[in-house]
């Protein structure tokens, strides 16, 4: 109750300073206007919650006022004071949006007893606001992740039907290269044009499977297995496999492994995956005597996986971007921009979170947090997400 | 030297794939069949004979895995590589379960390709090797009986 704030309109300085004063006392010390257009300046400069107006002053009148502060502070509550038998202007200004209305000589208790009301509804309203303001957020975010699986699964599918006529392209080249190869195709004429050709088709070929088996690496749910996972092991393996990539550019990657970290329930060549493409991509953005450091840790019965680089950073206009499928910064040929997208669709799949912070010039570092164990469901329906909405809602109430 | 070639059966729906395929590995002196569903891989691996059989997972009617567990049971001896389009390993360690040598994924590097083969025609002649041993051992030992 103390910190409502409070602005006391009245034209009668002798009974606004001593309902001020009284007021004060209840704790809750009020701003003061001795008019309408006073009023007005204080609500510019400071918010209030609710605001005691007077009807009748000279200048603008209290409808007037009442008028303005609805237009540009509609979360503001009002309550007028009218003359006495003057029930019509209160019921006018109830009309207009005021909370209510005492006629004058006030009662102190109930004037009191008004402002502690109109505060209530100010509170219900904001938190309502925030709820509505909390609800479009989470439904704009599902409808982005559900735009994204989809996006996913159709990907997927449309690789997988490519890397059958790949292949064909594959094999085709790769016997021409066998043909041109041999002792009697020695003469052949233009033959180095033929193989400069052959040899484009086959890095085109590989450049078009890395992003078809990058894509189905995102592999669908049911295809997934859990099992109890040592992370020594899977940060030893992910390492081993990016050790060459990053010796090459004299890149330092340390471990540091929580000693009792336990195990989780997880998949294992998910996560693998997971590891594998935040390393790929930290040595890209580290140059030469960098540093990628892998932090596994237990934090409230959660696991917190940590990929650290001190390379070039990522600017802040992209960071929103670098979760979104085929958004890449590297020159043909080097990225895919599937890499964060995958890695994204498998930790949510295995009901964790994935969080990016990073300053140009400085390094980044991804953070992935995983449950001890997770169910791998099939995709929420609309009806399940009404109620796990409803109680994050009930528990921001109740700490209120 | 002489390459001893392998008795290749291709098992694929996808005839452009196969046709090149074949061709391909005849170049490098693999002796190569062709069967365009699991059926037809069956029926030929009754007449002809084949060391390894390369198995594409997906296809109508018989998929590789169920044509996989058939070649199993009727021709144990004869080693499996399973080809998938699919970046799902899992259909490809259900096939290793069920005894395939090998998986690759397509399309596949050829030397990858070419040293699985040899693999697993290595795996099956020792298999025979071993087979003919304990026959000949049991050979010995029944003559001996009938000497004694
Ligand atoms: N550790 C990092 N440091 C700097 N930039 C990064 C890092 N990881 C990812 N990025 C940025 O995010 C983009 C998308 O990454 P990703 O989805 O893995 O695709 P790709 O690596 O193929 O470009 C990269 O092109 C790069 O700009
Ligand atoms: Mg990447
Ligand atoms: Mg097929």
């Amino acid at each position: 109750m103390k910190n409502i704030r409070l602005l006391l309109v009245d034209d009668e300085d002798n009974f606004r300073q001593t309902l001020a004063k009284r007021l004060a006392k209840k704790g809750i010390p009020p701003e003061q206007a001795e008019n309408g257009e006073k009023a007005l300046s204080i609500l510019e400069k400071k918010e209030m919650d609710v605001v005691v107006l007077d009807v009748k002053m000279p200048g603008m009148d209290g409808i007037e006022v009442l008028r303005h502060i609805k237009k540009k502070h509609p979360g503001t509550e009002i309550i007028f004071l009218t003359g006495h038998a003057a029930t019509q202007d209160g019921v006018d200004g109830i009309k207009r949006g005021a909370f209510d209305y005492l006629s004058k000589p006030v009662e102190f208790e109930h004037l009191l007893s008004k402002i502690k009301q109109a505060y209530d509804k100010v509170v219900r309203e904001e938190e309502k606001l925030r709820e509505a303001e909390f609800r479009k957020k989470m439904r704009q975010q599902m409808a982005t992740t559900e735009k994204l699986a989809s996006l996913g699964t159709l990907a997927a599918g449309v690789a997988h039907e490519i890397n059958n006529p790949l292949a064909i392209i594959n094999e085709s080249a790769g016997w021409l290269k066998l043909i041109i190869n041999r002792a009697e195709m020695a003469q052949m004429p233009r033959k180095q044009d033929f193989e400069m050709a052959l040899n484009k088709i086959e890095t085109g070929v590989d450049r078009a499977k890395r992003i078809t088996h990058q894509l189905l690496g995102f592999a669908k749910k049911d295809d997934s297995v859990l099992v109890e996972i040592n992370f020594r092991d899977m940060a030893n393996e992910a390492a081993q496999l990016v050790h060459r990539e990053a010796t090459n550019k004299d890149i330092e990657i340390v471990q540091e492994i929580e000693p009792d970290i336990g195990t989780i329930w997880s998949d294992p060549y998910q996560l693998r995956q997971v590891l594998i493409n935040l390393l790929t991509n930290a040595i890209h953005a580290t140059g030469s005597g960098g540093k990628i450091t892998i932090m596994i840790e237990a934090l409230n019965g959660e696991i917190n996986l940590t990929v650290q680089d001190n390379g070039q950073g990522i600017p802040t206009e992209n960071l929103d971007k670098i979760f979104e499928p085929f958004f890449s910064t590297k020159p043909p040929g080097k990225g895919t921009g599937l890499g964060l997208f995958v890695t994204r669709g498998i930790v949510e799949k295995l009901c964790g979170t994935i969080e990016v912070k990073s300053r140009l010039g400085h390094g980044t570092r991804f953070c992935i947090r995983l449950p001890r164990y997770c169910e791998i469901k099939e995709d929420l329906d609309q009806d399940e997400r009404i109620p796990f909405l409803d109680n994050i809602a009930k528990q921001k109430g109740s700490t209120q | 030297m002489i390459k001893i070639p392998t008795k290749v059966l291709l098992v694929d729906d996808e005839k452009d794939f196969i046709e090149m395929l074949s061709l391909r590995l005849t170049e490098v002196g693999e002796k190569i069949t062709v069967a365009y569903s699991g059926q037809e891989a069956l029926d030929t691996l009754e007449k002809a004979d084949i060391d390894v059989v390369i198995l594409d997972i997906k296809m109508p009617g018989m998929d590789g895995i169920e044509t996989l567990r058939e070649i199993k049971k009727q021709f144990p001896l004869v080693e499996v590589i399973m080809l998938t389009g699919h970046g799902s390993t899992e259909t490809a360690v259900e096939g290793m379960k069920l005894g395939a040598f090998d998986y690759l994924m397509k399309p596949a590097d050829f030397d990858d390709l070419l040293l699985k083969l040899e693999g697993a025609r290595k795996r099956k002649d020792e298999q025979q090797e071993r087979i003919r041993k304990a026959e000949a051992k049991l050979l010995v030992r029944k003559s001996g009986g009938i000497f004694s």
